[in-house]
């Protein structure tokens, strides 16, 4: 479904993702995972046509994401990280907004809109305007944008930052039912413990390269001890600091 | 109560430090040669500027000299520190209510461990350093060319004195007004506020200006019987007035009694040291009082009357037609945006409007023919002129950090653009054929004519309006938070000459066409039609190169 060939991408001298292959199937929930300023934003900004890799390429569903930007966009839903959305619209009509931009027919997309704003507890604020939202919810509008127009993989960035644990657990059950229907969601996130129930398969981003593609346990077997847990796991990789950031802090007390 | 004040100014220069660090960081070691050229040509103009503001005041004091002119120097001084105060009201109320109620960094501040006192006060010294550093870009050559000329070099040091020590008083008492102020704001609607602020006052100031000012009180199109005068107002000199003080001391100095001019100074002087003093202890207290902040705003809710209008317009594919009801929305539903249509009709309310009935007695006479015509078209033209500018360099820029939304999604660039054209030039053309129509009725140049120049009107609304959404897309903003920043400034000064020249040479063209026809004798309707023809298309070509050029730009955008 989802496929990068040393994908990189570089700003003047500094390199934010270097060399990226990723292979990802239909159906799969696709976790990736990394430190703050690993490139994982700038990875799924290329992979949803927001940024032009330096090099390398990026199928999606056999479509040249470089060569043919708006034929693949057609089968993207992507939520950003801090979802900015149009403050003097209400969710409906930024709703219908979304769906013109994506061809979904007129009353298709009316119907689709009913469902998801129920779906998502916004029926009785869907007039209200976006300025009034919380952050949560706003996620959760970009969302039920996103879904909007049945689309074959959905990127998030940070997905469950704002959210209350009542619709952080939701959006892990749309996700998963999105899933089943053979579809697939390719996700970041700093909360390993969603990641860890969540995800089928995981990528572990450092320093712009890839350093662990697999399942839980084929992460495991890298490291080469079982029963860890992935935090565990992504500290090893990633390279753990513990004892430095003691040091420092001792520091600061003289 | 002396260590807070002198805790207040440690803060305000720790600031200034600050604010200058920030500006030499995002000019000349941006490292970006565009940054650091377009400070480089910033201060070039400056200097310009400069060299011309000496060069008038020298022949200013040459034909003083010369024609022993009876003025009432301090009364003016007097008057022009008046006229200063209303600029002082205005630029501290928007900078402390921007600071109480937008910007986080006084949060950041209250957090040091300084008085809060200090800290509000420290902001205020800021305020009257920007002040004075201001009044000596405008006015220092003149005050340097006033030193030479009287061989007195101690002018330049009353004058920075004065600059120093007048914004003090009205600076102290608008931020103490602001703290009151920000207790009736609602939360969440500072923003506007401010917006509304800044109408009112270029409202009132025009329509006072139109009103009030001698030099603007004539008959239509009739020449003034006598020279033009300025406004006075007797009461500026008073000596029970700050303006009063600053204008005598200046023109003492002027004069060379230098008692005179120290003693006003240092009443100024007192009066600031006791008002500062005062206000910070004050605002202290004020602030640590507290307002609701934190209550969030009134559910902004669309009205349940009647069927929700969709969204589609007949004719035009549904992408496009999202992009012009999207936007439709949001420049009606947002004040600072709605403002951008607004004004421009309000201006030309109080330019054309209020001297309606002369203007009309002047035109009618005019009788029939293109000349009439034209000049028929001048409203359209100017309204044209502000909505150009207010909405098609603006469309682009108007998507903010929304712009992902339309970004990710499956269409072209060129397809955004085009929204983008209907969206600016719908309500452009529609605004600007209904004032050139009714100039027409009002002017009656004959059905052809009329009818040919409200074509031009509409085809020149259309093709402008385009041209500046394309150069809007070449220098688009998307990180704007204050609307005042959508556009960039060469983007406006580009728009403004490019309007300058199409318009221009449209005109020309036109005029052309009259002279024509009287030489060679053709029809003036063949030459008219044929100069309007080029005109439009004309507009049209350069149109279409704008949006070719905007285009290449949104293609090449990366959002990181």
């Amino acid at each position: 479904m989802l496929s990068t060939r040393l994908l990189t991408k570089r700003y003047g001298s500094l390199t934010a993702v270097e060399d990226l292959d990723l292979e990802i199937a239909p159906g799969e929930l696709f976790g990736f995972l990394g430190p703050n300023g690993a490139g994982k934003t700038t990875t799924i900004k290329m992979l949803v046509g927001l940024l032009r890799p330096t090099s390398g390429s990026a199928r999606l569903a056999g479509i040249d994401i470089l060569a043919e930007p708006e034929k693949a966009k057609a089968r993207i839903g992507y939520v950003p990280d801090a979802a900015t959305l149009y403050d003097k619209l209400s969710a409906r009509e930024f709703l219908e907004f979304s769906g013109d931009l994506y061809h979904v027919e007129p009353r298709l997309r009316d119907r689709r809109i009913a469902t998801l704003l129920k779906l998502f507890d916004l029926e009785q604020r869907g007039n209200d305007f976006l300025s009034g939202y919380s952050r949560g919810m706003r996620q959760k509008v970009s969302l039920a944008a996103a879904l909007l127009h049945d689309p074959q993989v959905l990127f998030l960035d940070e997905p469950t930052v704002g959210l209350d644990p009542q619709s952080a657990r939701q959006m892990k059950d749309i996700l998963q039912d999105f899933c089943k229907e053979g579809k697939t969601v390719f996700f970041s996130t700093h909360i390993l413990e969603i990641a860890e129930r969540m995800c089928t398969r995981l990528a572990i981003i450092n320093h712009g390269r890839l350093v662990a593609m697999g399942s839980l346990q084929d992460l495991r077997q890298m490291v080469g001890q079982d029963g860890q847990s992935l935090e565990q796991i992504f500290l090893e990789l990633t390279g753990s600091r513990e004892e430095d950031v003691s040091a420092v802090l001792r520091g600061l007390e003289g | 109560m002396f260590s807070g004040l002198m805790s207040g100014i440690d803060v305000g220069l720790l600031l200034w430090r600050a604010q200058l660090r920030m500006f030499v960081n995002q000019t000349l070691r941006s490292g970006k040669p565009g940054r650091i050229v377009a400070t480089i040509i910033g201060a070039a103009i400056i200097v310009l500027a400069w060299g011309w503001e000496a060069l008038i005041t020298t022949i200013g004091v040459e034909a003083a000299r010369r024609f022993h002119a009876q003025v009432d120097v301090a009364h003016l001084l007097s008057l022009a520190f008046l006229g200063y105060t209303a600029v002082l009201v205005f630029s501290s109320l928007i900078f402390s209510l921007n600071a109480l109620l937008l910007n986080p960094d006084l949060d950041l501040l209250l957090a040091a461990p300084r008085p809060v006192a200090s800290i509000l006060a420290g902001r205020m010294v800021l305020q009257v350093l920007r002040l004075f550093l201001l009044s000596l870009l405008f006015t220092g050559p003149a005050l340097l060319v006033l030193a030479f000329a009287n061989h007195n070099p101690l002018i330049v040091i009353v004058f920075c004195a004065l600059y120093l020590l007048y914004p003090v008083f009205v600076v102290v008492i608008i931020s103490l007004m602001s703290l009151l102020l920000v207790r009736v704001i609602p939360a969440g609607r500072g923003r506007e506020i401010l917006t509304l602020f800044g109408v009112i006052l270029a409202v009132g100031i025009n329509l006072l200006n139109f009103l009030f000012n001698p030099a603007l009180r004539d008959s239509g199109f009739a020449r003034r019987s006598g020279p033009p005068s300025l406004p006075d107002i007797p009461g500026a000199s008073a000596p029970w007035l700050p303006s009063g003080w600053a204008g005598r001391s200046a023109a003492a100095a002027l004069g060379g009694d230098w008692g005179s001019a120290v003693g006003w100074a240092l009443i100024l002087l007192l009066v600031s040291i006791v008002i500062f003093a005062f206000g910070t202890a004050l605002s202290g207290r004020l602030y640590l009082a507290g307002w609701i902040q934190a209550v969030p705003p009134r559910r902004r809710t669309l009205a349940a009357r009647g069927p929700r209008r969709r969204g589609s317009i007949p004719l035009l594919n549904p992408v496009l037609a999202s992009i012009v009801i999207k936007d439709w929305r949001m420049r009606t539903r947002d004040l600072a945006q709605l403002l951008r249509f607004a004004m421009p009709v309000v201006f030309l309310f109080v330019i054309f409007g209020l001297r309606f009935p002369r203007l009309l007695s002047s035109v009618q006479g005019l009788g029939a023919g293109p000349a009439a015509a034209m000049l028929g078209l001048v409203p359209a033209w100017i309204l044209l002129f502000s909505l150009s500018i207010s909405l098609g360099l603006s469309a682009v820029s108007l998507e903010g950090k929304s712009i992902w939304v339309y970004a990710a999604s499956p269409n072209t660039t060129i397809r955004f653009l085009e929204g983008k054209c209907w969206s600016a030039a719908l309500p452009t053309g529609v605004l600007v054929a209904l004032v050139a129509v009714i100039g027409e009725i009002l002017i009656r140049p004959g059905l052809t004519w009329a009818a040919t120049a409200v074509l031009v009107a509409v085809a020149q609304a259309a093709s402008v309006t385009t041209l500046m959404v394309g150069i809007g897309a070449v220098f688009a903003r998307f990180d704007w938070t204050d609307a005042r920043r959508m556009m960039h400034p060469a983007g406006v000064f580009i728009g403004m000459g490019l309007f300058a020249l199409i318009t221009g040479a449209s005109a020309l063209l036109l005029a052309i066409s009259l002279a024509l026809a009287g030489a060679t004798h053709f029809p003036l309707v063949t030459t008219w039609l044929a100069a309007v023809t080029v005109s439009v298309g004309g507009a049209v070509a350069v149109a279409a190169l704008g949006l070719l050029i905007g285009n290449e730009r949104l293609r090449g955008l990366e959002l990181g």
